[in-house]
């Protein structure tokens, strides 16, 4: 049994990004440490570490005082350390019984599985913990809870020292969050190192004994949880200084006519959605991951079936069933994925950007390649994409070049786009690149567009839109406009209902 | 120039006239006779034909296997209707109709069932084979309209087989096609990467239905061919040719990978295999062992494939 876990100054750095920085603090066991901070303040990189997936660039993980060297996540797994996931990590066509003893079945000398001990042993453990399983169900069958709570009991029987949560009631009922704290408690009884990622305050106040606060990847506070409020952990957070990226930006000032106009949309994933948006005019969505941002830009772009509602473009009312319909109509998106979603990598810059003006560049019925080099060479030129010719292919392409790419595609000047959505722009792009993208937006505003920007990095929707919509559990909580908006404000209504 | 040079259309063309000089010198130069050159020529016909429904589905991401299933049956259904006295024109439209309603079939089980395509044609392949027997007791049927005679048989003159000119216009059409046109681009955008394709405005599930839709007609245009050659419509004839169509395809450089490779490559590819193929019997290679050379070269393609596919992407994470 260890007794203490410390991260002596980790550091880690990601192409054009400081992910952690000296970060340093301890967990003891039989306590729960809550690791709280924003989107992108360095929490998963941490855990990512904790578990060996990837290795920090200095900084040391210790046990004991004892310092780990793990490689691989199974260095991590044999050293005592079980981080579970926002995703499980499991094979779901097995049983209950098969997941929690994976690796280690219990078996005869010719390979054979002795299952009634499997079944009997298992069963102890689901007893332990007093929870509504049986160890012969199929893991595949069960809620995403009870996948949880499996495992939580693999991680237990695995004997871990220290079992890291990142975000576990991220997808969990409230019932369900009960039976969940009731197990981690009972892990930190045992005398476990528990750590607990979120940056659901009420929780945090409910289970942890101690609070660390990440911002920017690096540690800014530590407090014991009993002696420290919500307003002081919020302040931590985010009271950070924005730089002057945000203050040389040339913004438009000229407001148009309405070009998009949603009322109460509904579909899957959101509810009751109402939005307007003008010429001119930078729209930011605010919200926590699965706030359903995405999910509404995809509704109004046709990507997904919108269930009840009404989207108007320029005073028309229209229905549209795909992507297609809505690029006809004027809307564009720019996913947020752009290696999955957005790009396709195989074929060239040109290809990528003439994707949906295909009909539009054909002399008689075959494509005018002269027209389609025209139309490439002028967004290269235009937001100046590093590339020798226009004939390279997309996926040798750096980040910030094929987010421009994609802008290219959505804008050329045959789209006569008027509402242009972004999907969190700036993701995985470096920060001087990010400055000018930032630009390009604005310019967008001034050519006329309605443009709505998600994004995750609270200080760039406060900062780059004009007006913004904050949303949390597929609703939209809260609007302000960017002078209302302080960051305080925002993470307020983006917690919402929590 | 050094791009095609280093291209892997350069190493086909490459290995393709090594072949061709090869099976020359030691047949003695039988397989340049004009003789030869006109089987080598009416072989390529049908192999053209499946190349081109199997490859353009390959390229947007999808496989057909059923394409053997609907040659044979579409043959009976021309054969049968030419024995009904339905003139030879209606019998070849009602052919390809049925093949072309076989891919609608496929597209649909795989479009909006959400079947793989590896599954959904293996099912439709078996039970388009089993139709053929049905049909006919498992009995051939003879051909014995002049026209399709001609159609299969005629040597232009004297030396070019009629089959091929169709071919060729075929392998010329469709090159267009996936090169100049925005249905052939879309091939190849959606086969790339299908979500992007979707949210680019394209749309796959067409794209798809079509590709489908196309490979059954050619499929069924393949079978009546050969029987119409043979002058006889049976249950074997066109199902090695599937293979050797798939066969051929991965040969010119179009991968499973979808997204890449194109007509020129196919048409080598073709060239190469029936080169092959047609050389082996030149020299005497017995019949057994033809069969075990034809998958070493399939693999040999496969590793071709494998070998520029992986330096391609090491030199991505280069960059």
């Amino acid at each position: 049994m260890k007794n203490r876990l410390e991260f002596s100054n980790i550091t880690k750095a990601f192409p054009g990004i400081v992910a952690l920085s000296e970060v340093s603090f301890c967990a003891d066991s039989g306590h729960i440490t809550a690791l709280l901070g924003e989107n992108g303040a360095g929490k998963s990189t941490l855990l990512k570490i904790l578990s060996g997936d990837i290795k920090a660039d200095s900084g040391e993980v210790l046990l004991d005082g004892e310092a780990q060297n793990f490689k691989v996540p199974s260095d991590a797994l044999r050293g005592g350390i079980s981080v579970i996931y926002q995703e499980r990590q499991m094979v779901a066509s097995l049983s209950v019984m098969e997941n929690i003893f994976a690796g280690e079945l219990p078996h005869n000398k010719f390979g054979v599985i002795n299952y009634k001990k499997l079944r009997k042993e298992a069963q102890e453990l689901i007893d332990l913990f007093e929870l509504p399983l049986d160890a012969r169900m199929t893991v595949g069958r069960l809620s995403v809870a009870q996948q949880q709570m499996v495992e939580i009991m693999r991680a237990y029987r695995r004997n871990s020292d220290v079992i890291a949560f990142d975000e576990p009631t991220a997808s969990l009922a409230d019932t369900e969050i009960t039976i969940l704290f009731r197990l981690i408690k009972e892990l930190a009884r045992q005398g476990k190192i528990v750590i607990y990622v979120s940056h659901r305050m009420a929780e945090i106040f409910q289970i942890t004994d101690k609070i660390i606060v990440l911002k920017d990847g690096k540690k800014v506070a530590d407090f014991q949880t009993g002696e420290t409020d919500e307003p002081t952990l919020v302040k931590a957070m985010v009271g950070r200084e924005i730089g002057d990226t945000f203050n040389k930006l040339s913004r438009c000032t000229e407001r148009g006519d309405t070009v998009l106009e949603v009322k109460n949309l509904t579909t899957k994933k959101v509810t009751d959605i109402s939005l307007t948006l003008r010429s001119g005019e930078i729209v930011g969505l605010a919200g926590l991951v699965g706030a359903g941002r995405t999910e509404l830009a995809r509704a109004i772009f046709g990507a997904d079936k919108v269930e009840s509602g009404e989207i108007v473009i320029e005073g028309r009312s229209t229905r549209y069933k795909n992507p297609s319909g809505a690029l006809a109509c004027g809307v564009a998106l720019c996913p947020e994925d752009r290696k999955e979603e957005g790009l396709v990598l195989s074929r060239s810059i040109r290809q990528n950007i003439t994707v949906s003006v295909l009909s539009r560049i054909r002399k008689f019925i075959f494509l005018d390649n002269a027209k389609e080099k025209k139309l490439s060479d002028i967004a290269v030129e235009k937001y100046d994409i590093k590339t020798p010719s226009t004939g390279k292919l997309v996926g040798e392409l750096s980040g910030g070049n094929q987010q421009k790419v994609i802008l290219g595609r959505a804008t050329n000047e045959l789209m006569a786009t008027k509402v242009l959505i972004l999907d969190e722009p700036t993701k995985g792009i470096d920060v001087g690149s990010k400055a000018e993208i930032y630009q390009i937006i604005c310019d967008f505003a001034k050519s006329g567009m309605g443009v709505i920007v998600i994004s995750s990095e609270l200080p760039e929707v406060l900062n780059i839109s004009d007006t913004i919509y904050v949303m949390a559990n597929g609703k939209i909580t809260g609007v302000l406009s960017r002078e209302e908006a302080s960051e305080e404000h925002v993470l307020e209504l983006a917690m919402a209902g929590q | 120039m050094m791009t095609f040079l280093k291209s892997k259309n350069a190493i086909l063309l490459f290995f393709l006239i090594a072949l061709i000089v090869i099976f020359a010198a030691l047949s003695g130069g039988g397989t340049l006779r004009p003789s030869n050159i006109i089987n080598i020529l009416q072989s390529i016909t049908i192999v053209s034909l499946l190349t081109i429904g199997a490859g353009t589905l390959m390229i947007a991401g999808e496989i057909d296997l059923s394409l053997g299933g609907i040659g044979t049956m579409s043959s009976f259904v021309a054969a049968l209707l030419l024995k009904q006295g339905v003139p030879w024109f209606a019998a070849l439209v009602a052919a390809v109709a049925v093949g072309a309603f076989i891919g609608l079939i496929n597209g649909f089980l795989v479009n909006e069932l959400g079947f793989q395509s590896f599954i959904a044609t293996l099912a439709t392949a078996s039970i388009t084979t089993g139709a053929g027997y049905i049909f006919t007791s498992g009995l051939a049927v003879t051909i014995e309209d002049p026209t399709f005679r001609f159609i299969g048989n005629k040597l232009l003159f004297g030396y070019i087989p009629f089959s091929v000119l169709i071919a060729i216009i075929a392998l010329i059409v469709y090159a267009m096609l996936l090169n100049k046109t925005k249905f052939g681009r879309s091939v190849y955008l959606v086969g790339g990467n299908r979500v992007a394709a979707r949210l680019g405005g394209l749309k796959p599930k067409k794209v798809l239905y079509g590709l489908f839709i196309n490979a059954g007609a050619l499929a069924a245009l393949a079978g009546t061919l050969l029987a119409s050659k043979l002058l006889v419509a049976n249950t074997v004839g066109i199902t090695s040719s599937q293979f050797a169509g798939l066969t051929a395809a991965i040969l010119g450089g179009i991968s499973f990978g979808g997204g890449t490779g194109g007509m020129g490559g196919a048409i080598i590819g073709i060239m190469v295999l029936s080169c092959f193929n047609n050389g082996m019997t030149m020299v005497n290679i017995p019949p057994y062992w033809q069969t075990v050379a034809s998958g070493a070269l399939l693999l040999a393609a496969i590793t071709l494939d494998f070998v520029t596919t992986s330096r391609r992407n090491k030199s991505e994470v280069k960059a």
